[in-house]
């Protein structure tokens, strides 16, 4: 045994320090959020371009993915808020951090989108066009839906991800979990404890997250409808069929 | 005996007024391959036209060309005396209408399966339809009653029957009213059982009075519903008649021999 008791172990004043940790969860869950809606907005409009007719729009799409697909994180982080300042453009940390993060899982969002939208078979799109409703309405109401059915466990592990590469964001001084880890070692000169709870507080936001993605998943698999107004027509359906006596 | 050309308009002789659908020399090409090579129909309102032909004969390609799924290169079609497409150009001013009245179903039935059969039906009807919620619903609880599956309702395609999610389809096909019916082989994916069901429910509705194009394999329910028969072979209109006269006295060797092999296949 390295050591005698768990005492030994874990001897840093923990109540000192509960404020730096709040506030850099706070921070983690700010740049996580912040990022992910981003990256999504982002992935679906480059998805969208990567089914489109007009190549041009295809291979500027394509060309972004690529790029930001092989470049490490720590490297998009270090140019958007080291680099950019040599060509005048300045960003906040919490700036330099999304917009680094939105760049990075917007490219990998993207091909999960991508490849979500086409596993949508092309007769749900003819047989809503046969139906009178527009492209709009057809991607809004058949398409999209479906796509985000496929899309979930894909989805569901890059956030995940994302709310564990903030731990990056260390490296620009972000104030988030990390940073405050960081702070907390160099004061209390016990990395191996701070590492090990700072861990185990990533690992009590990840771990719910993805089991709760994942009951999501498997009630939207399970066909349990989730918005209010499938539930009021499905409600609606059952009582005008338990006039007709057709109780289903 | 020499096939009737098929670049002349043929009118089935039961017919008074203007047809509900009407093509004239209608092309279409896929990579150069010609489909359909300068098609005549007319289907007069309330008539059945069953389209019959071997696979890849243009039989789909036209009746998909109704709704304008797909786009002719040349031609003309009007419904309900409404010209929609005209010398290459769409006419129509409103797509969404116009499919509104033309329902259709499909061979694979293409249900929604994030939606549930009462749901699939209403869809439409709110979406393009403008019909308020508590209408749409209860129009479409009617609809599925009137195909038998009223207790189905709140399933999902994928815990239906091939023959249940036909007849929902047929139900969703119905849900805007639409004064014209076009059926693309709706019992190819069915067993003999399902096959049944769904023909019980399109005799109904034969039985009321609409209008419907059918392509089918199926010979013996073609012959007893339809008041006119079209065989389509190679993009051209071979032979057409009524049911009697195409189905029981073929005068093309083609449409003999196609009668010969699914009348015992079928």
């Amino acid at each position: 045994m390295l050591f005698s008791s768990l005492a030994d172990l874990f001897q840093v004043h923990w109540n000192d320090y509960v404020g730096n940790i709040a506030g850099g969860l706070l921070k983690t869950l700010g740049y996580t959020f912040a990022s992910f809606t981003g990256a999504s907005v982002v992935g679906l409009a480059l998805a969208l371009m990567r089914l489109q007719r007009l190549r041009l729009v295809r291979i500027a799409a394509a060309f972004y993915t690529e790029i930001f697909k092989n470049i490490p994180l720590l490297a998009i982080i270090f140019l958007t808020y080291f680099g950019l300042p040599s060509v005048g453009v300045r960003l906040e940390v919490f700036e330099a951090g999304v917009l680094s993060l939105v760049l990075f899982y917007a490219a990998y969002l993207s091909e999960i989108f991508r490849a979500a939208i086409s596993g949508v078979h092309r007769g749900q799109q003819e047989a809503s066009e046969a139906l009178g409703l527009g492209r709009g309405k057809t991607f809004t109401h058949v398409v999209l839906p479906q796509a985000v059915r496929l899309a979930l466990p894909g989805t569901n592990t890059m956030f995940v991800d994302l709310i564990k590469s903030t731990s990056l964001l260390v490296t620009i001084s972000a104030a988030e979990l990390m940073t405050q880890a960081q702070l907390i070692a160099s004061e209390t000169f016990r990395a191996l404890e701070v590492y090990l709870v700072i861990s185990a507080v990533y690992f009590a936001i990840c771990y719910p997250v993805s089991q709760s993605l994942l009951l999501l998943e498997r009630k939207i698999h399970a066909g349990v409808p989730l918005s209010l107004g499938r539930r009021r027509r499905l409600n609606l359906a059952k009582s005008f069929l338990a006039e007709e006596g057709a109780d289903p | 005996m020499m096939a009737k050309p098929n670049n002349i308009t043929l009118v089935c002789n039961q017919t008074s007024g203007s047809p509900a659908i009407r093509i004239s020399g209608l092309h279409k090409s896929f990579d150069g391959r010609l489909v359909l090579d300068n098609v005549d129909l007319d289907v007069p309102t309330g008539k059945i036209v069953s389209i019959i032909g071997q696979s890849g004969g243009g039989k789909t390609t036209l009746m998909r060309c109704v709704n304008l799924l797909e786009r002719p290169d040349q031609g003309a079609i009007s419904i309900g005396g409404e010209t929609i497409f005209s010398a290459g150009n769409v006419t129509c001013r409103n797509l969404a209408r116009l499919r509104q009245r033309v329902g259709m179903v499909f061979q694979r039935f293409n249900l929604f399966p994030h939606l549930t059969a009462v749901e699939n039906v209403v869809l439409a009807q709110m979406h393009a339809g403008g019909v308020g919620e508590k209408e749409a619903v209860a129009r479409a609880v009617k609809l599925l009653s009137r195909v038998g599956l009223a207790k189905r309702a709140v399933a999902y395609p994928e815990q239906m029957s091939g023959g249940e999610q036909q007849r929902v389809a047929i139900a969703r096909a119905l849900a805007l009213g639409p004064t014209v019916l076009l059926f693309d082989e709706p019992t190819s994916a069915l067993d003999p059982e399902s096959t049944g069901e769904v023909l019980r429910v399109m005799r109904e509705l034969a039985n009321d009075g609409m209008t419907m194009i059918l392509v089918t394999h199926e010979l013996p329910f073609a012959k007893e519903v339809s008041d006119w028969v079209v065989f389509i072979d190679g993009g051209k209109i071979v032979e057409q008649g009524t049911a009697a006269d195409v189905l029981d006295r073929p005068r093309e060797a083609r449409t003999a021999a196609y009668v010969a092999r699914y009348a015992s296949s079928g």
